[in-house]
């Protein structure tokens, strides 16, 4: 989303606006969810951080949606465009977020890994389409800029797959309008209070408890999910639980390997080390969307 | 009780020794050494059931008397300048473990230029840490400020680490008489150490010190270790109140020495302030009215009190041990920042940086402070802040700097003294 | 093939005084549930935790891990955690100092009785590389120094990988690092942390790695049942900073052994000894190849005399063991 948020920022740019660009995360691992923004003015700029009333929000992985932490809908109000690379329609999507506004998306593809290195090239054409005053030639030269490092090939296919979401913005080309910023003559008062002191039993950086970490459902990383076909599985030396980085393969008292898939984060050793094949790799998509089917019957 | 000749870090071991410590984890620096190796020798001879050890490094020192605080014993532990600073890192993080122990800083001026003797400048770059800061001018009032800064720092309303600092040689390597109080009205006093909030043990697990990601979170944290120093003023009141009561010595957070009556007053912290204590002696004596307010609670900062001590005075003399670079001493900051806005605080607030890496401070600039507070005050107008320093200390300065073969007269011609044109030092 | 199936201790050609006390016997002898929760920010397929959570099985939540600055700080972020056991994050530089303070709390309140020996834990340090190559090395040879009990569990991903790879004092010569992006990558060489470890005469230091899990179980078992300073250095395969798909993580870690670039070895008793030699070493290549890190060495064409030294040291360095 860094690159998404660069594309934008340099189109912008060169459209000869003011730009305030920058990605919002914490360590530099792979699974850290992250956002990105974007400001864009013909004034100079002064707002910074965090985007509190966005108008347009863009959002390249919908399983984040679910995710308090991620805030993906938060300060969004019924002026907001919402732009979604997800396989569910427009429709669904706006159902399920109860959202007043527009919704639009931008259908995800196959679920292979390599694909989602250039969502965030389709992402900003798309948008840069919403946002109406971007230009198609200055779409491309931005993405020349911005993926300069990645190689001439690279950027042929990033290219590509941004100026094909681009395209396939045209009817809602310009939707996007700017908010008006709030007056300072009306506002709704920020709820100040006079934090009390608390015990440092309560107000020291502790946890006190083991293990709470299984509440966090790192089972939403997945792209891919992977299954265990039981009748091929020879309750080996459970090499699959073992290898299991997450610990999320555990051994039931028969022997069988069991996936928790609330955190199983689709790394696939499992896949790639299972002696005789038994696990397979799905797309995570398809894999909900048998469930689900199945659930329904 | 014995009333005895002790050095100041005779003093602060004895602090230590009575107030029952398990664990000390060392390193040695100067002027601060003594304390360790005093300690050290009441091990090795039985007199004291504890354990020392010697770290690498300052900075893993003060980690092991964290770690160890927060695995739930009493720690003590020593260190000076160059030490507190390699530190630092760990100071603010034990602070935010909300682990509580004493620390004895003894001040030493910092490099560079290295240099041994004192100044406040150490113990002062660790006041936005999180460990409290006890300030004590006498080898009596080091012994009973462990003792005070154990009960403060274990306080469940408080929960943090303590500062008790002395300056070195004035205080580490100087005699003094102490009274060394009776060891179990100290464990009385004392008390044996609760570990509360921190402690590690195998039935119920903690993670301690985590990560906290996200400004919310991490804001709550850090204004409870704010509110948590806040409330210490209150906490140290009763608590000193109480060893006044159990001792008979009081040590109020500010000293206030012959104010009720004067227009001048002198603030100033440390060993030296006994020196403006004798200067205003002698100036009452030849008709000033004088007197000397003495922080000696740092952190939290006692505005109010200050406020109080300081109202209606007509002028004011912050002396600073120390010097923040590019602004002035820091102490004279703090003090003003306490009486901006105060209906009754005194208009001249004069700003006077001495005694860095152990300078002396002369009677006669005693006096001389106080004459210019006094015509300040006649006309109205704020003086300039001043850095103390003599003619006589600048002729030596040369003559060392002939030494070391500074071309002099090669820098004065080429007019590097000047600044915008004119010398410095011309207004 | 299925040579993922025998580990027998005959392959290793040691004595095996350590095999005949193990509970660790075949591979249906490793833990099937396992100890570590679910639910951390490591990357999917990470070589490091996958070595931890092995760790973690054997020694058990009667323990500390008392942490310095890396990844796996990011374990136990505000509220979640997944040790069952305690957990203290310290500096960068002085997690041996934190365990220090730790132990010797836990020895003064058990000798003087404020604690029930059910109580105590085993103190055990986590660092990433970034720390034990370099700046821990100051407070890491103070506690060895010292005779301190405790374990040491260096995860060694051949970088300062927090902060987005850049080069440590653990990366291998010719890998490409945020720092080191020239044509021939890092100029410098791999410190030898086992040796500077070896030489402080502790109780046993050993190299480990979650794709040997038998070797890891045993290897940790015997640090278990010594006293004093135990460390242990595990090779951390890492997806994200060597540039690989998540799923080869296993795959990596075996050939890192079958290449002998990751010797499994202890030191015990004033002697290292080898707990697996490769015979047949596969060429070093097979290993390189798999990684986008040392992807210039193969293209846009094969840098053949890098590639050389590469297998030139690590034959110098088999060359020099003894069966």
């Amino acid at each position: 989303m860094k690159a998404a948020s660069r594309i934008l920022g340099t189109a912008f740019f060169l459209e000869g606006y003011e730009v305030q660009d920058a990605p919002r995360y914490g360590a530099e691992r792979r699974g850290a969810p992250i956002f990105a923004f974007v400001r864009a003015s013909h004034d100079p700029i002064n707002e910074r951080g965090i985007i509190r009333h966005p108008d347009l929000v863009v959002v390249a992985d919908d399983s984040l949606v679910p995710v308090p932490g991620a805030g993906v809908m938060s300060g969004v109000d019924k002026h907001t465009v919402v732009l979604v690379n997800s396989g569910d329609s427009a429709e669904i999507w706006k159902q399920r977020l109860n959202f007043e506004g527009d919704v639009y998306t931008l259908p995800a593809e196959a679920a292979d890994r390599a694909a989602l290195r250039f969502i965030g090239a389709a992402c900003a054409g798309a948008a840069a389409r919403l946002l109406g005053v971007i230009r198609r030639d200055t779409l491309a030269d931005a993405i020349r800029q911005e993926l300069a490092d990645l190689g001439a090939d690279v950027v042929e296919v990033n290219l590509a797959k941004a100026l094909a979401a681009f395209d396939s913005m045209q009817a809602h080309e310009a939707r996007v309008t700017p908010i008006k910023p709030g007056s300072a003559a009306q506002y709704q008062p920020p709820d100040w209070i006079d934090l009390p002191f608390e015990d440092a039993r309560a107000a020291a950086p502790a946890i006190h408890a083991g293990a709470t970490s299984v509440e966090v459902r790192t089972g939403l990383w997945r792209t891919l999910r992977p299954v265990i076909d039981h009748d091929r599985c020879n309750r080996c030396w459970w090499v699959c639980s073992t290898f299991c980085p997450d610990g999320a393969i555990a051994v039931d008292p028969d022997g069988r390997p069991r996936i928790d898939y609330d955190h199983c984060k689709g790394c696939m050793i499992c896949v790639a080390q299972c002696p005789p094949h038994a696990i397979s790799a799905l797309s995570e998509q398809a894999a909900q969307t048998a469930e689900k089917a199945g659930a329904s019957e | 009780m014995t009333r005895t000749l002790l050095t100041g870090n005779g003093a602060a071991a004895w602090g230590a020794r009575l107030a029952g410590i398990d664990y000390i984890p060392a390193f040695p620096i100067t002027p601060q050494t003594e304390i360790i190796e005093t300690i050290g020798k009441w091990i090795d001879k039985g007199e004291m059931d504890a354990r020392m050890v010697t770290l690498d490094s300052e900075h893993s020192m003060i980690t092991a008397a964290g770690s160890a605080a927060a695995t739930g014993v009493r720690v003590f532990s020593a260190t000076s300048s160059q030490g507190l600073l390699y530190a630092m890192e760990m100071l603010y993080t034990v602070a935010g473990w909300r682990a509580p122990f004493v620390l004895v800083n003894v001040s030493r001026g910092l490099s560079a230029p290295i240099t041994l003797e004192p100044d406040h400048n150490d113990v002062l770059a660790a006041r936005d840490s999180g460990f409290l800061q006890i300030h004590c001018s006498t080898c009596q009032e080091v012994l009973d400020s462990m003792l005070i800064a154990y009960r403060l720092a274990e306080d469940e309303r408080v929960r943090l680490p303590v500062i008790v600092n002395l300056d070195g040689f004035y205080l580490s390597f100087t005699r003094e008489p102490v009274e060394i109080p009776e060891h179990q009205a100290v464990r009385d006093y004392v008390g044996t150490y609760d570990p509360e909030n921190t402690l590690f043990r195998a039935s119920s697990p903690s993670s301690q010190g985590v990560a906290v990601l996200g400004g919310g979170p991490y804001s709550y944290f850090r204004y409870e270790l704010h509110l948590a120093a806040r409330n210490a003023l209150s906490v140290y009141d009763e608590i000193a109140g109480e060893f006044a009561d159990r001792f008979g010595r009081r040590h109020p957070a500010i000293e206030a020495w012959r104010t009720d009556d004067a227009d001048i007053v002198f603030v100033m912290m440390g060993s030296f302030a006994t020196k403006a204590r004798a200067a205003v002696e002698r100036l009452r004596d030849a008709g000033w009215r004088v007197g000397l307010v003495r922080p000696r609670l740092l952190r939290p900062f006692p505005a109010q009190l200050l406020q109080q001590l300081l109202e209606g005075k007509q002028g004011v003399a912050v002396i600073d041990q120390n010097l923040s670079m590019g602004l002035g001493g820091v102490l004279h900051s703090e003090v003003a920042s306490a009486l901006y806005g105060h209906d009754r605080a005194p208009k001249i607030l004069a700003s006077f940086v001495a005694g860095l890496g152990g300078r002396d401070i002369a009677d006669e600039e005693f006096f001389e402070i106080a004459s210019v507070v006094r015509q300040a005050i006649q006309k109205g107008e704020m003086p300039p802040p001043r850095l103390l320093y003599t003619e006589t200390e600048l002729r030596e300065v040369r003559k060392l700097q002939a030494i070391a073969h500074v071309e002099y007269e090669e820098l004065r011609k080429a007019d590097v003294g000047k600044v915008n044109g004119r010398n410095a030092g011309e207004r | 093939m299925s040579e993922t199936r025998t580990h027998e201790p005959v392959e290793t050609g040691v004595p095996s005084s350590e095999a005949k006390v193990t509970v660790y016997r075949r591979m249906k002898d490793l833990p099937s549930t396992h100890l570590l929760g679910s639910g951390t920010a490591m990357c999917a397929g990470c070589g490091g935790l996958e070595a931890l959570h092995e760790v973690y099985d054997v020694i058990g939540e009667k323990s500390i891990f008392v942490n310095a600055a890396g990844c796996m700080t990011l374990l136990s972020v505000y509220p979640f955690t997944p040790f069952r056991g305690s957990w203290l994050y310290t500096s960068m530089a002085s997690a041996p100092a934190g365990a220090q303070g730790v132990r010797d709390a836990l020895d003064i309140l058990l000798e003087k009785k404020r604690i029930s020996t059910a109580e105590d834990m085993e103190v055990v340090v986590l660092t990433g590389d970034g720390s034990a190559y370099g700046m821990g090395l100051s407070s890491t040879s103070g506690a060895i120094e010292r005779g301190l009990d405790f374990l040491y569990l260096c995860y060694d991903n051949e970088g300062y990988g927090n902060t987005g790879q850049q080069y440590s004092g653990a990366t291998p010569h010719g890998a490409r690092t945020a720092t080191s992006k020239g044509e021939h990558g890092f100029a410098g060489y791999k410190k030898d942390l086992f040796s500077i470890w070896a030489a402080h005469q502790p109780a046993y230091v050993a190299t480990i790695i979650g794709a040997e899990p038998l070797d890891l179980a045993r290897k940790i078992e015997q640090a278990k049942r010594l006293e004093g300073p135990r460390l242990v250095i595990a090779l951390a395969p890492c997806p994200t900073g060597w540039d690989f798909d998540p799923k080869y993580t296993v795959e990596v870690g075996k050939l890192a052994v079958k290449t002998g670039i990751w010797p499994l070895k202890e030191y015990v008793d004033g002697r290292v000894v080898h707990t697996r030699i490769p015979h047949e070493r596969v060429p070093v290549e097979e290993y390189l190849k798999l990684q986008g890190r040392f992807r210039h060495l193969f293209e846009p064409q094969r840098d053949e005399a890098l590639l050389a030294e590469i297998q030139a040291r690590v034959d110098a360095y088999w060359a020099g063991v003894s069966e």
